[in-house]
């Protein structure tokens, strides 16, 4: 077994102005070749002495901070590693090499509506969402006419979530989702969902974390970086290019298509 | 990491959402819904009662032998759903662990408790029939729950390390379904021990060191007749009459040590 060296990633409650430290951050990934799909090939190629998979560096040292109520845009080109990154600090993928402190509670929303299953009503669904999102029962109970409400969606409650459109489902995980409490949240591209009566609620939602809690945002809208980031990194090909005013890193972002 | 922290309040309700999803789901769209965790193992004790009681006229002077029978079909179909279940969870449930970060181990035992709850459902089943067969209730009853929670412990120690394996190497679960079915043959479910004893005493006590044949003897022991052979009571070697749980204790610490170690990279590989 080929060992793997692994960073470390810190979770505590200290009362610091930083919310996130991130120093020498690397992150790679071990693609399989075409044939080292099965057991099979795998022993074949131990046998032969063929490593069986490419390494794809994806995060190449990273080095940044984060002060607590701040509200950062990640941006970059598809492909670049913001959301390795995000999933790096929300700890579902071991960092490297390198060092992640987070300091308070984090809650991280890589997609909506994380394990929602077709064939469960609505209802069963927020529970089990909320589970997932670290809610307690009674928790839940307290919120639940709440995100009914607010996802317009009251009558539909005990519908199985199949027979929902895809706007509905967004809605009603969206409506889950912001009832998360925690110091820090991370979002990647959860901003687009719903109409436009939906959107102003979305946007209001955006406007009241602003000042009072540390937000990660990944996003491809520049206007949404513009209207709600207090700062901005870009990050080109797994490195940090620009770090700075949200205004400044969104104008760069733009100039690299124009090139 | 400590044991509160394991069992910490998220993780404890994020078991219990788990469980009830993976519970419904299991019967979703099925006419006869939950009743179908009777009716299954009813209907393979059925047909092995005919096959190897009535046809092949096994077991012919073990008292109460078709609730001895319907016991050991039980347990074995516990152990197999269990396992497999519990082997393939990590696999069904990789849309959460590419998104969210939670401890892994919640997944294996989550999917496994369903099966805890068909074999207690199917426990009170044997109950029921053992009083009818005319059985008498002993204080050796009471023992059974620990022979329950062996044999839960052994197929969590195998769904901790073969699943972990499984999450890159897919073969684990075809690989798995064809030993337990070999396995099956080894462990005194459809023939009695003494059958084997009858011809091989060196045979059977190799068969019950095998702790799937203990806790599945020692269940029958306590609760069906006293007359049946265990590893205990037919085993003098005192160290060798501990081997079967010293193994379950065994590969359960070594497989969750594994599990942890390889989950890191779950979220990764899956």
């Amino acid at each position: 077994m080929n060992k793997r060296a692994i960073g470390t990633r810190i979770e505590q409650t200290t009362d610091s102005d930083v919310a996130i430290s991130v120093s020498g951050l690397y992150k790679s990934f071990k693609l399989p070749t075409e044939k080292a799909f099965g057991l099979k090939q795998a022993i074949l190629n131990r046998l032969r002495g063929v490593k069986g998979y490419s390494e794809q560096q994806v995060l190449k040292n990273l080095n940044f901070q984060i002060k607590k109520g701040e509200f950062v845009g990640i941006v970059g080109r598809n492909g670049s590693g913001k959301s390795t990154l995000l999933k790096t600090l929300a700890g579902i993928y071991y960092p490297e090499k390198g060092e992640i402190t987070i300091d308070g509670t984090l809650v991280p929303f890589i997609e909506l509506g994380v394990g929602f299953n077709p064939e469960l009503t609505g209802r069963e669904n927020v529970y089990l969402n909320g589970a997932l999102l670290g809610f307690s029962n009674a928790e839940m109970d307290e919120m639940y006419d709440d995100i009914w409400e607010f996802a317009e969606l009251k009558e539909f409650q005990n519908q199985k979530l199949k027979n929902y459109s895809s706007g509905m489902q967004v809605r009603l995980a969206f409506s889950i989702a912001i009832r998360a409490k925690g110091d820090i949240l991370l979002l990647d591209e959860v901003l687009a969902v719903g109409d436009a009566a939906f959107q102003q609620k979305c946007n209001d939602y955006f406007n009241s974390l602003h000042g009072n809690q540390t937000v990660i945002l990944v996003t491809h809208s520049m206007d949404n970086v513009r209207k709600f980031c207090d700062r901005g990194i870009l990050i080109e090909n797994g490195k940090i290019t620009l770090d700075g005013d949200a205004k400044v890193v969104a104008k760069a972002y733009e100039n690299l298509f124009k090139k | 990491m400590s044991i509160p922290r394991v069992f910490n309040k998220r993780n404890r309700v994020l078991l219990k959402e788990l469980t009830k999803t993976d519970f419904k789901l299991r019967y979703q769209g099925s006419v006869l819904g939950y009743l179908w965790a009777l009716l299954r193992p009813l209907m393979m004790f059925a047909i092995l009662y005919v096959v190897f009681a009535k046809l092949l006229k096994i077991g012919g002077d073990i008292p109460h032998y078709p609730v001895y029978l319907l016991c050991g079909t039980t347990m074995w179909s516990f152990f197999t759903e269990c396992t497999s279940q519990g082997i393939q969870a990590m696999v069904s449930r990789g849309d959460l662990i590419r998104k969210i970060s939670f401890p892994k181990y919640i997944v294996v035992i989550s999917a496994t408790l369903t099966a805890v709850i068909n074999m207690l459902i199917n426990v009170v089943v044997i109950i029921v029939f053992a009083l009818l067969n005319g059985v008498t209730p002993s204080w050796t009853w009471l023992l059974v729950p620990l022979s329950l929670i062996e044999l839960y412990l052994l197929s969590l120690g195998i769904a901790f390390f073969l699943g972990a394996i499984n999450v890159k190497y897919r073969d684990v679960t075809s690989i798995w379904e064809v030993l337990s079915q070999a396995l099956f043959y080894t462990v005194p479910v459809i023939y009695p021990i003494s059958l084997v004893a009858g011809t091989s005493v060196m045979a059977a006590k190799v068969i019950l060191l095998n702790p799937i044949a203990q806790a599945i003897q020692d269940i029958r022991h306590n609760l069906i007749t006293p007359e049946s052979i265990t590893t205990w009571n037919y085993i003098g070697n005192a160290f060798l009459q501990v081997l079967p749980i010293l193994l379950v204790v065994a590969l359960l610490v070594i497989a969750a040590l594994f599990f942890r170690k390889k989950s890191k990279f779950f979220a990764e590989e899956i």
